[in-house]
């Protein structure tokens, strides 16, 4: 009896030190972050994500997006992300404070997304992505995501989010080829990728 | 000749040894549970080898059309975490708790009274694996690396591991009284480490809804742990027991074991975050993991040196025994898996390794080179003696280990170059990110090529295993397979029978 008594207390007593550090303090603490104001604009820093956004989470989950893509910024003495253009200052707990779930990530056979919607401000560039990515990036290993989309005859007009196809990928006449609801979500919330307000723990980096 | 050893004179004290066609008591009484999870774990790692295969093509080629580019459900954001989900949860799993359960039931010499309770936790962890599987191919992932099982599915796996976890402790502390052994504690240790790092993740993670940043924390806390209090643990039990006991000779120092034990109970949960270096986290909470894989060398080596000095002068003779040779290998593998883990956990190095195929090669090289090398060990030891027959072919069981070795191998080497050069080529601003994924290309056709032997090697282990029932092995062979060369070697018949 005495060595199960033994073995639990040890067990547990040692292990329980990292479940506290790693597991229960950032639990409590995260929960408790705080906006900051901008003196001078007034601005709140993080503005918050638009309501589209966790639905497009939902999609960029399943997808599994992150297997490949990360999304948090290193500061300049610790790798080259802010020299490749990702972000201009590191990432920090405060930025994800809004994200219904966090996908940071550690593989980067992609860019980091960081800061996608900063770098593109066109749905079409990312639906065109999506659909087919050597159109886009020809050295690109990214699957095409053609089960977001939908190939349809037009109604009247062309639809306003249709997909802008060039060669082999043109829908044949008379049709369209359009993002379906989780399309559009995952694009929203691509858009929707910008850390790039100031934030006074992480001031951007300098030369 | 075995003085200090509990597990060899507890063995003998076991009285006289059987012919391997009438199983021990204890074996009758666990054999059922322990070969649903065996044949569990087979079945698991032949689907995770289906969607390995797929995923590492379509690593290099997305669009050709083995990659089947248009169907949800088989592309690459699928079928790499049912893979590793398969394999992790369903292989992995299954086959340690299946070995787990075995080792407990012999170390405590009470046979079970009813082995309801661990059939039934089999036929639980199967369903809720199944049924998350499913899910997640279904896009109803839950989207945390290692924890993608949706709520529902972890729930039921989680009540699978409670029954398999309480017969545990149970069984423990019902044990016929005596000096415990070093394989328990590590198998025991593991049960609870498991059932609380798993419990507390899912429940942190997806019903008490954890804060954005703290979720990364919490999920590579958990996926660190997995790796070290759960794999590891069970793993290192089972050496522990089968080294000295092909080599007859008891382990070579017992605190050294227990230094290791403890060690590693300290600074297991604290690895997980070097994965997050430079990550939106507290710095201290990466310093402290990377100070803690750096102090994990300590167990490391502790095992390492134990069991080189048990295993010291007999291997020569033993190194045709197959369930040596995978031993060997398994526990080389860890050595050199710590000595990497520790090396890319430094700031200076993980900076350039991390985000890149090293990490990947890395973790395979524990998951496959470590610990699933020490597991088709002790499957080659442990299912002849409940199935009470011998393995239908020792040709076959080499083409296993060799296609194991020269597959992981290839594919730790491939995966560390390729790796080093896509760090490198990340590390350089001017290097456009289509020109990295260039510069890889190469090493993940190799990728595929290691891969597909792996596969390969498992399909001969799964048929191996299925044949083992199905097909008396002829007379003339009998002795000759797996067991035989350790009881010629050894001369001693019948122990190796008991063990």
């Amino acid at each position: 009896m005495n060595k199960l008594t033994g073995l639990f207390f040890g067990v547990f007593l040692l292990f329980g030190v990292s479940w506290l550090a790693f597991a229960a303090y950032p639990y409590i603490t995260f929960a408790g972050l705080q906006r900051t104001k901008d003196e001078a604009t007034g601005a709140l820093a993080p503005p918050g994500n638009p309501g589209t956004a966790d639905q497009g989470a939902r999609v960029y989950a399943a997808n599994g997006c992150f297997y490949c893509h990360s999304q948090f910024v290193r500061d300049k003495n610790a790798g080259s992300d802010i020299d490749r253009k990702w972000g201009k200052r590191r990432t920090v707990a405060r930025d994800y404070m809004f994200d219904r779930q966090v996908f940071l990530g550690t593989s980067r056979l992609g860019a980091d997304l960081t800061n996608v919607g900063d770098r593109q401000t066109d749905p079409q560039w990312f639906y065109r992505l999506l659909y087919n990515p050597p159109a886009v990036s020809p050295e690109s290993v990214m699957p095409a995501y053609r089960w977001l989309f939908e190939t349809r005859a037009i109604q009247g007009q062309l639809s306003a989010d249709a997909v802008k196809l060039e060669g082999k990928d043109a829908p044949p006449p008379g049709y369209e080829v359009v993002p379906t609801a989780e399309g559009k979500a995952l694009v929203d919330y691509l858009l929707s990728l910008k850390k790039n307000y100031p934030l006074p723990e992480a001031p951007e980096a300098t030369e | 000749m075995m003085k200090q050893a509990a597990i060899s004179e507890r063995e003998i004290q076991r009285g006289p040894a059987t012919e391997l066609g009438g199983l021990s008591a204890v074996d009758r009484s666990i054999r059922v549970p322990v070969l649903i999870f065996f044949a569990s774990g087979v079945f698991w790692l032949i689907v995770a080898s289906a969607f390995w295969l797929l995923a590492s093509s379509q690593m290099h080629k997305p669009t050709t059309w083995w990659a089947f580019p248009g169907v949800a459900w088989l592309s690459f954001g699928r079928s790499y975490p049912v893979f590793l989900n398969c394999f992790v949860y369903g292989w992995a799993a299954c086959a340690g708790i299946g070995a787990g359960i075995w080792l407990l039931a012999r170390f405590c010499h009470v046979p079970l009274r009813s082995s309801l309770f661990p059939i039934l936790a089999g036929v639980t962890w199967n369903i809720g694996l199944a049924v998350g599987v499913l899910s997640i191919l279904a896009g109803a992932t839950a989207g945390f690396q290692l924890l993608e099982l949706p709520s529902y599915a972890a729930f039921i796996l989680f009540l699978g591991l409670l029954m398999v976890g309480l017969w545990a402790v149970t069984m423990f502390w019902n044990r016929k009284p005596g000096p415990t052994y070093i394989s328990q504690w590590y198998i025991l240790g593991a049960f609870l480490w498991f059932s609380w790092i798993y419990a507390t993740a899912n429940i942190l993670l997806t019903f008490a809804g954890a804060p954005g940043p703290a979720q990364p924390a919490i999920n590579w806390w958990y996926v660190g742990s997995l790796l070290d209090l759960w794999l590891t643990p069970i793993a290192l039990g089972i050496a522990y027991y089968l080294i000295p006991k092909l080599v007859q000779r008891p382990v070579y120092s017992y605190r050294l074991a227990l230094f290791g034990f403890w060690s590693l109970a300290l600074f297991g949960g604290w690895t997980g975050m070097t994965q997050l270096m430079g990550g939106p986290l507290p710095a201290w909470m990466i310093t402290a993991s990377i100070v803690a894989k750096v102090l994990m060398l300590l167990p490391v080596l502790a095992v390492a040196a134990n069991y080189h000095l048990t295993i010291k002068g007999s291997f020569e003779e033993l190194r045709w025994n197959p369930v040596v040779r995978f031993i060997v290998i398994g526990s080389m593998a860890y050595t050199a898996y710590a000595v990497e883990g520790s090396l890319i956990s430094f700031r200076s190095i993980g900076q350039i390794t991390q985000f890149t195929l090293i990490t990947v090669g890395h973790n395979q090289l524990g998951l496959f080179g470590f610990y699933s090398m020490i597991l088709f060990g002790a499957y080659y030891y442990i299912v002849p003696r409940l199935v009470g027959r011998q393995w239908l072919s020792q040709a076959m069981v080499m083409a296993h280990f060799w296609f194991c070795v020269v597959g992981i191998g290839l594919l730790f080497f491939d995966l560390t170059i390729g790796g080093s050069i896509q760090g490198f080529a990340l590390q350089d601003p001017q290097i456009p990110m289509a020109a990295v994924s260039d510069l890889i290309q190469p090493f993940l056709i190799v990728q595929n090529v290691a891969v597909l032997l792996l596969v390969v090697a498992n399909l001969i282990f799964a048929a191996a295993f299925a044949l083992i029932f199905l097909i008396s092995a002829p007379v003339k062979y009998r002795g000759a397979a797996v067991e035989s060369s350790a009881e010629a070697t050894n001369k001693i018949g019948s122990e190796v029978s008991v063990a």
